[in-house]
């Protein structure tokens, strides 16, 4: 009766697997396939659709600055929430809860809202849209997540450290700069990578600032919406591969972080 | 140590000016238009007036499209609680491999999910690959048309957002003792009273989690309507796109941005009322 049960869950969970799966497989199978059309049998085996991606110019402009704005968004971002959580939790803050449920809005709040306050703000103030008012927007939301990651680490950063080493004559930029911040080192390149996956896949917010100009979302957009090419496949089993190299980067820093703590912890 | 403390509080004042500047003060602009008529920037005097809230609910176009939104979100919701309820108990529960599970599963939450509602494209489209696997199997004759409805668009939210579910509620059946439930087993319960008594209370935190971290983004969504939809199904973003886009009518349109912003504040200060704040971002487990 038991193991019953446990299987059923058991082939649930493939099926459940196999649903959240099965839609980006067949994607990738398409940029390989020689038809037009999406349709089985698949029709023999070609390279075409990689190159023809790679002669479209709009798509690799668009390449280009989904980097140079997830680049200088993820650094910007990372900068203010690194000093923005030092600040708040080792200040001597009474209640930093009260700002902190502030600082959780962008986060929670649907990314929409968010895109068109930036627009009417910038509108009213008469700046051009484009890419630094996307990467300005992209700032604002990824400074709450990168925030939310290295508070989480901050606990294990008591505040009598960088007080002995002020203590033993260190000043107080050196106590941030040589004593706490490489404690926070890794959260800080995991906050970072955060930030950069999410600008580089951010849509909606991207949608509504970037004016004439285009970034890699905006142009996959433009493809779904005026009928659709095997091209459009080819991209997304790059971006597929592209994003899976920074998830196993986060992974890896995780995983050296844990060791640190550890190593820590032992002495 | 008082200097330290001082000297680290100085540090936030960066981080709080970006914040306040990019984020509150745009939120302040959209609620001064909300309230409004006509631009700020022409000069005119303001005048304060409720008409573009009260035109949400008196115009049937938008009264429409405004329930349809939250009807759709509250599907997505149910749907995505359903599906992914049995999965996350085998996480939690009945595998030793549930970290690395969790890890897989959340790799497609990382791509693009217009990349993930392309791939729904092409399965509901009209000689898509649903359709021609139904013909090829003679299970129906003519093409289902599903794409451009309410049940793609529906669809295409549950596969995007059901990850954001699988993760809180897992977490929360992590959390429960085991002991509990033996000990009710114990105590005479059949295995689905102390399932509905124990397990399933004791997860109704990660449920609600699960609801925000679902409800709230279908609420707001606006490029998987746009792609999946028809003209019977669209929502609160496209229509907020179109004031902005089309119409250039930012009054309304701030009004509606408002709504869903309000109403997204509120459900989460309803949540950290009954839960506690820290529970939403504990339970996101990030990657």
């Amino acid at each position: 009766m038991k193991r019953d049960r446990i299987s059923v869950l058991k082939i649930y969970t493939i099926l459940f697997f196999l649903y959240i799966f099965i839609p980006l497989i067949l994607i990738f199978i398409f940029a390989w396939n020689k038809g037009e059309g999406y349709v089985f049998p698949l029709q023999g085996f070609t390279w075409n659709w990689f190159i023809e991606f790679f002669r479209d110019g709009l798509a690799k402009k668009s390449i280009g600055n989904s980097i140079i704005i997830a680049l200088s968004s993820a650094t910007v971002s990372t900068i203010l929430a690194t000093l923005l959580s030092i600040g708040l939790l080792k200040g001597g803050f009474k209640r930093p809860q009260l700002f902190l449920s502030f600082l959780i809005l962008p986060v929670l709040m649907p990314s929409l809202t968010i895109g068109i306050s930036t627009l009417v703000f910038f509108r009213t103030v008469n700046m051009p849209l484009g890419i630094p008012i996307v990467i300005i927007a992209h700032v604002s939301i990824s400074m709450s997540y990168v925030f939310l990651i290295i508070m989480g680490r901050m606990e294990s950063l008591p505040l009598s450290l960088q007080e002995a080493s002020i203590d033993l004559g260190a000043s107080w930029l050196s106590s941030i700069k040589d004593v706490v911040f490489p404690i926070l080192l890794p959260a800080v390149i995991a906050g970072w990578l955060f930030a950069f996956m999410i600008s580089w896949n951010e849509f909606i917010i991207t949608y509504f600032l970037i004016g004439t100009n285009t970034t890699l979302p905006i142009y996959i957009f433009s493809q779904l919406r005026f009928g659709i090419s095997p091209k459009v496949n080819v991209i997304s089993l790059l971006v597929t591969i592209f994003t899976l190299a920074i998830i196993f980067m986060l992974v890896l820093i995780r995983n050296v972080y844990k060791k640190i703590i550890l190593e820590q912890n032992s002495v | 140590m008082s200097i330290i403390l001082k000297k680290n509080k100085n540090l936030v004042y960066p981080g709080l000016t970006w914040f306040f500047i990019f984020f509150m003060l745009p939120l302040t602009i959209i609620l001064v238009y909300s309230i409004t008529e006509r631009s700020l920037t022409n000069g005119e005097p303001l005048k304060l007036t409720f008409e573009n809230f009260i035109q949400i609910f008196q115009r049937k176009h938008y009264l429409v499209i405004f329930l349809r939104s939250l009807k759709i979100s509250f599907f997505t919701t149910i749907i995505s609680i359903v599906f992914s309820y049995p999965a996350a108990y085998f996480l939690a529960k009945r595998t030793r491999f549930d970290k690395i599970l969790i890890v897989v599963l959340m790799v497609p939450f990382w791509i693009n999910y217009l990349i993930r509602t392309f791939a729904w494209k092409l399965i509901l489209s009209e000689n898509g690959i649903l359709n021609q696997m139904l013909m090829g199997l003679h299970i129906i004759d003519e093409p289902l048309r599903i794409m451009y409805t309410q049940t793609s668009v529906l669809l295409g939210l549950v596969y995007t957002y059901t990850p954001m579910m699988v993760l809180p509620l897992y977490a929360s059946l992590l959390r429960i003792d085991n002991s509990l439930i033996e000990a009710s087993l114990d105590l005479g319960a059949s295995r689905a009273r102390a399932f509905f008594d124990i397990t399933f209370k004791l997860s109704l935190t990660g449920i609600f989690a699960g609801t925000l971290l679902v409800f709230i983004p279908a609420l707001g969504s606006f490029a998987i309507p746009a792609i999946l939809g028809g003209t019977d199904s669209v929502m609160i973003g496209n229509m907020i796109e179109n004031q902005f886009n089309m119409v250039g009518n930012w009054n309304i349109g701030s009004a509606f941005t408002l709504s869903l912003a309000v109403l997204s504040i509120v459900l989460v200060l309803f949540y950290s009322k009954i839960f506690g704040l820290e529970s939403i971002y504990k339970n996101r487990g990030t990657v």
